[in-house]
């Protein structure tokens, strides 16, 4: 990983988009407003699901998702600048693994939500009792956002790599 | 700014920048990164739903997402303060800090100004909806500000 790392960062693509001395500050702030995008949208499905919000039906609360899914792929794409720029800082940092395998969870539950569950929770009347599979399925959810924005901002704390 | 500088200087900012502990500032910072996802996130959704995102989700329940957005401030508010003690001198005399601030109460003032005027009334004027969309558009575009002000803050640090 780190003749990766130092193969990544020697290249012309690399050194030439670390050299644009705007490019990362204007990262960092995407990053920050996609996190609030990607939370909001996303918390409010996650806190719904846990039975909060009762009387509302599930699909007015999916309304937000295409607003926290767009929130995702601007930190996706902010966060791979970040790596192409200095991938030293990430690529041997264990707390940013973690960060990646909490985005992985996130990941895997929600597509777990939609294939499995989606259908029969978009049938559940809007003040049906929340089965305990989605209340579940909700917390996990919000549980893992917020251990992915932990880890971000702690990472350049907590056990950094270089 | 005698005052500032002596905040700054105080053995509390030494021992709260010295500390090697990830409990002092690390995690001071990072609670200030949470509370701005809870406040900034539930207020974004309270505004894409006055903008009618999300049409079937009722109006007066946005009133359950204030709650988020005073638990969030009230996170923010408390390590600010204490973000603020550590750096008082420097950012006493920082433009971008008090565009921060500024964008930060106006963007609250204008989400508490929707509360009263759409969420609070039960059949609002044609004339509200339209005024709370502006007053929307207006309080999404004060978060991006304070956002982008509160991170270029860190490129400004002496």
């Amino acid at each position: 990983m780190t003749d990766f790392s130092a193969w990544l960062e020697s290249t012309a693509v690399s050194k030439s988009l670390f050299g644009l001395s705007w490019l990362w500050p204007t990262c960092e702030s995407l990053h920050f407003l996609g996190l609030c995008v990607l939370i909001g949208g996303a918390g409010l499905l996650d806190l719904r699901l846990m039975g909060f919000f009762r009387g509302v039906a599930i699909r007015d609360v999916k309304a937000f998702m295409p607003w926290a899914i767009a929130g995702f792929f601007t930190n996706l794409t902010t966060g791979v600048l970040f790596l192409i720029m200095q991938p030293h800082l990430y690529l041997s940092s264990v707390v940013w693994w973690c960060k990646i395998a909490f985005i992985g969870l996130a990941g895997l539950n929600a597509m777990f939500f939609e294939t499995r569950l989606s259908k029969s929770a978009l049938a559940l009347a809007p003040d049906a009792e929340m089965p305990r599979s989605l209340q579940l399925v909700g917390a996990l959810s919000l549980f893992s956002w917020f251990a992915v924005l932990y880890c971000g901002r702690m990472l350049p704390y907590l056990g950094t790599g270089n | 700014m005698a005052f500032f500088r002596s905040l700054q200087d105080s053995d509390f900012t030494n021992w709260f920048l010295g500390s090697d502990s990830i409990w002092t500032y690390p995690t001071v910072l990072t609670l200030h990164t949470i509370g701005m996802a809870i406040l900034v996130g539930a207020s974004i959704v309270v505004h894409l739903r006055v903008l009618e995102v999300g049409r079937g989700f009722p109006i007066e329940r946005l009133r359950a997402l204030y709650k988020f957005i005073w638990a969030g401030f009230a996170i923010n508010l408390a390590s600010g303060v204490v973000l603020f003690i550590t750096e008082a001198a420097d950012r006493a005399v920082d433009p971008v800090f008090y565009i921060k601030l500024g964008s930060i109460f106006l963007a609250l003032w204008l989400g508490v100004l929707v509360k009263r005027r759409l969420i609070d009334r039960a059949d609002p004027p044609r004339a509200t909806i339209t005024t709370s969309r502006i007053l929307s558009v207006s309080s999404l575009g004060l978060w991006t500000v304070a956002i982008v002000a509160g991170r270029l803050m860190a490129y400004l640090k002496k």
